[in-house]
């Protein structure tokens, strides 16, 4: 163990220094809503226990710890490059294109990652989907580009919204005010003072760990389908004075089904495998 | 000489003389009376008489707002004290909150301005939740900055009042539009009551003679009122310019004996067991305009409150503040108590010109407003 820790750090400086043997990388991504490419405005049928009909509305999710991992497991950092989409080894990955139901989007797309690893032979893929604590807990009217959309605040909360995959029966709203959300974010951050940001990470980070062996980016695509997430929940309902589906938040019955198929724990559900991201 | 000394350091606290210089640079300084220290400003929102008045206009303008409806005026009404005379606040869409719309007198001494959320500890930070936040909507704007900006970006007077405020930064963004808002917050001082003419200005007649018994009940054990509700603000909640820490007030009241999901307390923050039902003490300054009471608006009068409190707490919780052990009160003793309450009302603040709606009648930033 202590010899692989070694061995990372290792990695981990040779990655950081630039122009030893680096190599560019590029990883792409794909949104799907139950296999079929996710556009706004398009209705997804079967989903959820009630085989809902439901239009996407949003779809977007924040990605750090960017790492290739080789044939004995260690983890290479990919140094993002610093643009619009990614900051500090933060990337926003944006599936919608702000029009028809998306409301409140951007234009632009960004499906992909984008920067540089040390040059070796990598087996498989790994990330985090979510802000890191130390960059979740900032001034968002001061934070650049991908960490200064509305959309993605979380403020009430403290933080940013990991993901974001809004969805809207067609069938039109019954229980739920305004239709099935699927926002994921850290919950219960305490502070050590009363009136300090949190010093310590939450209660419940809610940062999802993503691994994908046998991933190669020249050929494999990162697949992103809320369908098996929620493939337990209702979608027609909400659970009454909570938030509109699943916000994290605990104590919303509409969470019980999600958070695990998530690879989180929630309350004294403990956390599976995760089901929303896969390699293909 | 070691005496001069002494005497000049005093001369300088008792003054504040080293402070008018850098305050009178930006214009602006807050006609306070001589016992009411300054509040804190963060370093990088200097007050000044430029930034105040572009708040003011941002705080009245609906086009903040994710359908052109809903201002930070829409629930924060000068006449109710900047409250809105609901239970709880309406937003965009007639989405239903589940909080009171505080009142904003004096929030710039105030270390967290919100009802639960104790990482709420500037106004900066704060006028992000109800123009962004979702879940409830308020003011519903998220995702729509861009839009929002430009369409400020367009109008005349903005078109000069941020190069005015923010001659480094003069567009509207993020950061120029929070920082305005919450520099015209900061500048809602409201320190006039005839309970202020009595107590500080030596205005003995200022006060009914039930609202002195009335404050002597408020001050009294019988009671515990000023336990929380305390100091010049009548809240256990106070930061002054320079303090070297922040005084926080929350407690339990035993309102509900299981608080709703929608409104937990603290606890929805910091997930603590000891933080259910756990919400800020409000100031009670204006506190007669600002009905209905609590942080869910759930009292209709200030009567009520005060049978609330009789009875220990309306349902009473297990892990209720120690405080609030009840008491039997005559009827004449109630009246006089709110006879007090009515006494720390300042007219002079719900019409104050300066803090009023500066748009003109039918202008674009008003004219689909929405208004409590």
């Amino acid at each position: 163990m202590e010899s692989r820790m070694k061995k990372l750090a290792i990695l981990a400086a040779c990655a950081a220094t630039p122009g030893l043997a680096d190599m560019p990388v590029t990883i792409n991504f794909a949104a799907e809503i139950a296999g079929q490419p996710f556009a706004c405005g398009t209705p997804y049928a079967g989903l959820g226990s009630t085989g809902a009909e439901v239009q996407g509305t949003d779809f977007r999710l924040y990605v750090s710890d960017v790492a290739m991992v080789a044939a004995d497991g260690t983890r290479v950092p990919v140094a993002l490059s610093e643009t619009d989409w990614q900051h500090a080894g933060v990337a926003l990955l944006d599936f919608e294109d702000g029009s028809a139901g998306c409301a409140n989007g951007t234009t632009p797309l960004n499906t992909a990652l984008t920067g540089t690893v040390a040059a070796a032979e990598y087996t498989g893929l790994s990330f985090k989907v979510g802000v890191p604590f130390e960059m979740n807990h900032g001034d968002p009217t001061m934070a650049p580009s991908p960490l200064n959309l509305t959309a993605m605040f979380w403020n009430w909360r403290g933080g940013y919204k990991f993901v974001r995959i809004d969805m809207v029966p067609t069938a039109g709203k019954q229980e739920g005010p305004k239709g099935w959300f699927l926002h994921l974010g850290s919950t219960m951050c305490d502070s050590a003072g009363k009136t300090d940001a949190p010093a310590s990470p939450c209660a419940n980070p809610n940062l999802m760990e993503v691994t994908l062996d046998g991933f190669d980016p020249a050929t494999g695509t990162v697949v992103i389908d809320p369908a098996p997430v929620v493939a337990e929940a209702d979608l027609l309902v909400n659970a009454p004075e909570t938030s509109p589906g699943c916000m994290s938040f605990p104590g919303d019955a509409d969470c019980t089904t999600v958070m695990a198929r998530l690879g989180l724990p929630y309350g004294d559900i403990p956390a599976a495998a995760q089901m929303l991201i896969r390699a293909r | 000489m070691r005496r001069t000394a002494l005497c000049a350091v005093a001369f300088c606290i008792l003054t504040g003389a080293a402070l008018a210089p850098a305050l009178a640079e930006g214009g602006f300084d807050w006609p306070l009376p001589d016992w009411m220290p300054r509040p804190p400003v963060p370093e990088n929102n200097a007050m000044s008489a430029a930034k105040v008045e572009l708040g003011r206009h941002l705080f009245y303008d609906s086009r903040l707002s994710g359908d052109g409806t809903v201002a930070c005026a829409s629930c924060h009404d000068q006449a109710r004290a900047f409250t809105d005379g609901r239970e709880t606040a309406v937003g965009i869409h007639a989405t239903q909150g589940a909080l009171n719309a505080p009142g904003l007198a004096n929030v710039a001494y105030l270390p967290v301005n919100a009802w639960a959320n104790p990482h709420m500890t500037s106004l900066e930070f704060q006028a992000l939740v109800p123009l962004f936040g979702e879940a409830p909507e308020e003011m519903g704007a998220a995702g729509q900055e861009a839009r929002l900006f430009a369409a400020l970006a367009a109008d005349p007077y903005y078109a000069t009042a941020f190069g005015d405020a923010f001659p480094d930064r003069p567009a509207p963004d993020l950061f120029t539009v929070t920082r305005a808002l919450a520099a015209f917050q900061r500048s809602l001082m409201s320190f006039d009551s005839p309970y202020d003419r009595f107590k500080y200005g030596g205005d003995l007649d200022a006060l009914s003679a039930a609202a002195k018994r009335g404050e002597q009940l408020f001050f009294d054990h019988r009671f515990e009122c000023y336990h929380c509700h305390q100091g010049v603000l009548f809240t256990d909640n106070f930061q002054r310019e320079d303090s070297p820490w922040a005084e926080t007030g929350f407690h339990n009241t035993g309102l509900y004996a299981d608080y709703p999901a929608k409104a937990p307390g603290r606890i929805e923050f910091t997930g603590r067991a000891e933080d259910a039902g756990v919400f800020r003490t409000p100031s009670l300054r204006n506190v007669a305009v600002t009905a209905p009471y609590m942080h869910d608006g759930s009292i209709p009068d200030l009567r009520g409150v005060l049978a609330h409190y009789a009875k220990g707490g309306r349902e009473g919780h297990a892990m209720q503040d120690g405080m609030i052990v009840g008491f039997d009160a005559t009827e004449d003793e109630i009246a006089d108590i709110i006879a007090f309450l009515e006494s720390l009302t300042d007219e002079g603040f719900l019409t104050d010109p300066a803090h009023a709606d500066p748009w003109p009648e039918d202008h674009p930033a008003t004219v689909n407003r929405a208004d409590p």
